[in-house]
């Protein structure tokens, strides 16, 4: 599903207190993941996120975990430390979802641009074509890889 | 009267190798699948199958925890399909 509209503000606190501000991450390219612990195709794709995030963070991509409810902060305190997950993590509610899609699928992950609009909306557990076709081409090239 | 008699046996063995050949490429495969609890988990599921190379139609259902799957089995096992679904966060019952 393709989208160029603008995102809205979103404003949250990660599960370390500090603020997450959407609109801090102009000229990234951000995945938007709104998942949950009680969620398995969630959690089976939360490795593949982190591999992302560490893979492609020089090529601008950053990752935001989003949690949609019902779900406790010491829950998700306890998945992000078992995981090693190394990008931010906020608990979300549904209206947080709702800024985006009226979807509800779990999980489900928000491309933004670097100019800060919505690129697209991916449904489900992010494949890795999809990634190669939908996300790749917004990153940065690796020094040395003409165009 | 001979000669046609010869043309219709060639021609009848020719659709049966035909049959032959696509029943042994398309096969059907039935898979439990566990802890699948809502319509959007079985459509995590559907998505990860679908998008497996030799997949050609895929039906999954929470309520009865099922996978029908038709593949062709010159490009994807039933192992193979079973390693999707459990990728997926749920689990392919052996049965």
């Amino acid at each position: 599903m393709a989208q160029t509209r603008k995102p809205p503000e979103l404003k949250l606190k990660d599960i370390t207190g500090r603020q997450v501000r959407l609109s801090d991450y102009r000229g990234k390219i951000v995945l938007l993941n709104f998942w949950a612990t009680w969620c398995p195709p969630c959690r089976a794709e939360i490795p593949d996120l982190i591999r992302l995030q560490r893979e492609y963070h020089s090529a601008g991509l950053r990752v935001i975990g989003v949690t949609y409810p019902p779900q406790t902060l010491p829950e998700v305190k306890e998945f992000f430390r078992k995981h090693k997950m190394n990008y931010p993590v906020a608990i979300g509610n549904k209206a947080n979802k709702l800024l985006f899609t009226e979807s509800e699928s779990l999980p489900m992950t928000i491309v933004i641009g670097a100019n800060g609009s919505v690129k697209d909306i991916i449904e489900g557990i992010l494949l890795p074509e999809e990634f190669e076709q939908k996300i790749k081409p917004l990153l940065k090239k690796p020094l040395g890889e003409s165009k | 009267m001979r000669k046609s008699l010869v043309l219709t046996l060639a021609m009848s063995a020719v659709m049966l190798i035909s049959a032959i050949g696509i029943s042994a490429a398309t096969r059907k495969a039935t898979i439990r699948v566990e802890g699948m609890k809502c319509a959007n988990c079985s459509g995590s599921v559907k998505k990860a199958l679908k998008a497996t190379a030799g997949v050609e139609t895929v039906e999954v259902n929470h309520q009865t925890q099922e996978a029908v799957i038709e593949y062709d089995d010159t490009k994807v096992t039933e192992v193979r399909l079973r390693e999707v679904i459990n990728s997926t966060g749920f689990k392919a019952v052996e049965e």
